[in-house]
């Protein structure tokens, strides 16, 4: 296990150190520089190299990622060229919104899909299970910015439950940084929600049809000791698996809903430092949500071992 | 005896609460802008969204663009000239920076000098280009010797670039600007939103009238929307697109303001690329383009058709939108002349981040195909369109909008990006920079105003609506925007809320 976990280690720098070299260079590669965008419509050639030579882009690419680079191994992610802020403490600033968020949409999701994918798959090809796959087909296909807008309207428009969009901070207390959250996490985790009910649903009628299933049913246990005991935990492997990556999605759809709802995380920031081309930003983000990503399936693969003991690594 | 004194006390002091929120009108005012500024250095910045938070409110010029787009004094209470060569600024007595050290002479050279110096990396160093020396001569008396006369000398100094900070508080200008205006910085929370608070010390009596300002970052106009209808913030500066107006106008609870801007959209051609090289070619485009039915279609019917550069609230603006008026007929006959009866196939870059561009574009490239252009809409991010329209001028046609008051300068660079290079046009925008009399400029504006019809270097197509709506009760808006600010002191609530 120790050797295993030595290997993920390595490969989780390697991953990394990939992963900062090609954001570096895309995002320098790319037409659009940041000096000409800070300066916009105003800019002469003369303002535009001073202000590159002030942010040290006028140098060779090679020069600027290894400086870089050896900041980042201390910690020092550089600042940011928009706010003047230091990009650690950027990035520690929206933690606050986007990890409770994608926290709360994927508890949200293995709440609704776990027991909707057992139940259909219990149901397997009568009306409950149709049912089942038409909501899920219905969450696949509606797109997360418009689910959250409607969400908007019905319960802060009309109804005035919730506010539409902002965050005051968890300084206000629990429940006013949870209800800037809950409908966010509901127009994200809801419709992720679609997919894993598939998946469900699929890995439990799989389990279901396995020799251990019809002889614990012969033995006369329950049906419902059938299910949760036999069943859904031999089936958890892949259904975790998928749960790893609707994390990483949840993330990603964080930076579509974080802009519907106003709401000052991670994702948002991504976004504005690329159309600003807030360089250091860009990539002390990337590299945060790559290593977020990896640490994920990480954690995946250990809760295998745990899931099934026949797992063992560096058997 | 004691029991009565204690209610007494009680009902007056419930009284008291009582009538004092009667008469109390809220002081506190959330609007919502989209988008957040690039850090809050006017000096370093030329972001319009910069300008809408900082100018007029948080600091301020010697001189202002006033709402009707008169130069007024300000920090400077008059000014003389004698040779429009030399000018005198007596400044406002005690008026006090934020920090509370008074405003002296001494900071006004200072600031001007800094943006003069090219190692600070001022975006506008153009507009102090003539100053040739700066003399304190007491601490309220401040001359400005210019190398030659200019004609736009005071509205420079009105402008975002030009405003007045401390010496002191050079190095925190980005994020923690101080001046003199009538609100301080509360705080920046970045992403989600900025709070102005009242200066107590302002130097303009019973000024401002909000005693706190939330500025909301709401980038999704839908989002916006759905905020104001749901009460959670009061108004909305720049996040609304002209869809919204006729619900909200019909909606009880808003007051909507359609105001003009110095904001003209034009459809650029790049006037060194065939076939745009050839003039009756740019005027067959601006024949074939029906101006009313693209804002009627892309714009909800709101923006002012125009002719030319110069928008209406400048004191030189002559109305030539039916100059060119819509003649397919006409453009086909310009096109067949230059060569091209057939029409001819082209592309049409534009950059989605502004709304109107692309719905504009889509309306043109119908009207368009009428007269046998083809047009291929590409559309670029904003970054990009930066680099290849804007700086290597690598395009046929874009839409765009040019906020900046007295632009007309642009046409008389030739490296601009739309590449027009008429020798005449330069000689008379020249002689207009230098020309004091108000009757004789007047005269050499119309000039080019009419030459820019004639040489068609671009389609000069509507001025963007300025859209405010509030919630009913708040008073004191600009209804236009000869300047890119959005001056709140006078915004207040109405007694009635």
């Amino acid at each position: 296990m120790k050797r295993y976990v030595l290997r993920r280690v390595a490969a989780f720098a390697v991953t990394l150190l990939f992963v900062s070299a090609l954001v570096f260079v895309v995002v320098r590669v790319l037409p659009g520089d940041p000096a000409a965008l800070i300066l916009g419509t105003e800019q002469n050639p003369e303002t535009v190299a001073r202000l590159r030579r002030s942010l040290g882009l006028d140098r060779p690419l090679v020069v600027q990622y290894v400086e870089w680079l050896s900041g980042a191994v201390r910690g020092d992610l550089g600042t940011s060229i928009q706010y003047d802020v230091p990009v650690g403490r950027l990035i520690v600033s929206r933690l606050p919104v986007t990890l409770p968020l994608t926290l709360l949409a994927g508890a949200l999701m293995v709440a609704v899909a776990l027991p909707l994918g057992v139940y259909a798959a219990t149901r397997y090809r009568r009306t409950a299970d149709y049912v089942a796959m038409i909501v899920s087909q219905l969450g696949i296909a509606v797109p997360s910015f418009w689910s959250g807008l409607l969400l908007i309207l019905f319960f802060s428009v009309h109804l005035g439950w919730f506010r539409s969009g902002g965050f005051e901070g968890w300084s206000a207390g629990l429940w006013p940084g949870v209800r800037s959250l809950l409908l966010p996490a509901v127009a994200l985790g809801f419709f992720q929600a679609a997919v894993l009910v598939r998946a469900t649903r699929s890995a439990v009628l799989e389990v279901m049809r396995e020799d251990f299933v019809r002889t614990a049913r012969a033995k006369g246990l329950p049906e419902r000791r059938v299910i949760t005991l036999h069943t859904l935990r031999n089936a958890l492997i892949p259904i975790i698996t998928v749960v790893g990556l609707q994390l990483g999605q949840l993330m990603a759809g964080s930076i579509v809903l974080e802009s519907v709802f106003a709401l000052p995380g991670l994702g948002r920031l991504a976004l504005v430092a690329i159309n600003a081309r807030d360089l250091p930003v860009v990539q002390g983000v990337t590299l945060f949500v790559a290593a977020s990503i990896v640490s994920i399936n990480f954690a995946v693969d250990l809760a295998y071992a745990f899931v099934d003991p026949r797992i063992k690594y560096d058997a | 005896m004691r029991r009565t004194v204690v209610l007494l006390v009680i009902a007056s002091v419930a009284l008291g609460i009582a009538g004092f929120a009667a008469a109390q009108a809220p002081r506190a005012l959330v609007v919502q802008t989209g988008t957040e500024p690039p850090g809050l250095d006017l000096t370093a910045t030329p972001a319009s969204a910069t300008a809408g938070v900082v100018l007029y409110n948080i600091q301020e010029c010697l001189v202002k663009v006033d709402a009707h787009g008169k130069i007024v004094p300000w920090l400077a209470e008059r000014w003389h000239t004698s040779d429009n060569r030399n000018y005198t600024f007596f400044l406002k007595k005690g008026v006090r920076f934020h920090n509370g050290r008074e405003l002296k002479a001494a900071d006004v050279k200072f600031v001007i000098e800094r943006a003069m110096n090219p190692e600070t990396k001022h975006p506008y160093p153009q507009y102090y280009a003539a100053i040739g020396d700066i003399i304190v001569k007491d601490d309220y008396t401040i001359t400005f010797s210019l190398k030659s006369p200019t004609a736009n000398f005071l509205l420079n100094l009105a402008r975002q670039g030009s405003v007045i900070y401390p010496r002191e508080a050079v190095e925190t200008l980005k994020s923690a600007p101080v001046g003199t205006g009538p609100f301080t910085l509360g705080e920046w929370v970045r992403g989600d939103r900025i709070v102005l608070k009242r200066n107590p010390d302002y130097h303009v009596k019973g000024l401002p009238k909000l005693e706190q300002v939330t500025y909301r970052f709401i980038p999704d106009p839908n989002a916006a929307l759905a905020a104001l209808k749901a009460g959670d913030i009061d108004a909305s500066l720049f996040g609304l697109g002209p869809e919204h107006v006729a619900d909200l106008k019909k909606d009880g609870r808003f007051d909507v303001t359609i105001g003009e801007t110095t904001n003209d959209v034009i459809l650029a051609m790049n006037n060194s690329r065939k076939p745009f090289s050839d003039v009756r070619v740019r005027r067959a485009v601006t024949y074939a383009i029906n101006k009313p039915d693209v804002v009627k279609l892309a714009m909800f019917g709101l923006g002012r058709v125009i002719g030319s550069n110069v928008d209406p609230l400048n004191p030189y603006f002559v109305d030539l939108a039916g100059a060119m008026p819509y003649d397919p007929a006409r453009a086909k006959k310009l096109l067949a002349e230059a060569g091209y009866p057939n029409g001819f196939e082209a592309v049409l870059k534009v950059a989605p981040q502004y709304y109107y561009t692309v719905r504009s574009g889509e309306v043109i490239v119908d009207q368009l195909a009428k007269v046998g252009v083809k047009v291929r809409i590409e559309q670029i991010e904003w970054g990009q369109w930066l680099s290849r329209v804007w700086k290597e001028a690598d395009y046929d046609l874009t839409i765009i909008g040019h906020a900046e008051a007295w632009d007309i300068a642009n046409y008389a660079n030739p490296k601009y990006y739309f590449r027009y290079d008429s020798a005449k046009f330069q000689e008379l925008f020249q002689k207009s920079e230098v020309t004091l009399d108000d009757k004789a400029r007047r005269e050499q504006y119309v000039q080019m105003q009419k030459m820019l019809v004639d040489d068609a270097p671009a389609v000069f197509l509507f001025i963007h609506p300025r859209l405010v709506v509030a919630k009913k009760g708040v008073t004191g808006f600009w209804k236009d925007l000869p300047i890119p600010s959005s001056d709140l002191s006078e915004v207040g609530w109405s007694a009635a809320k």
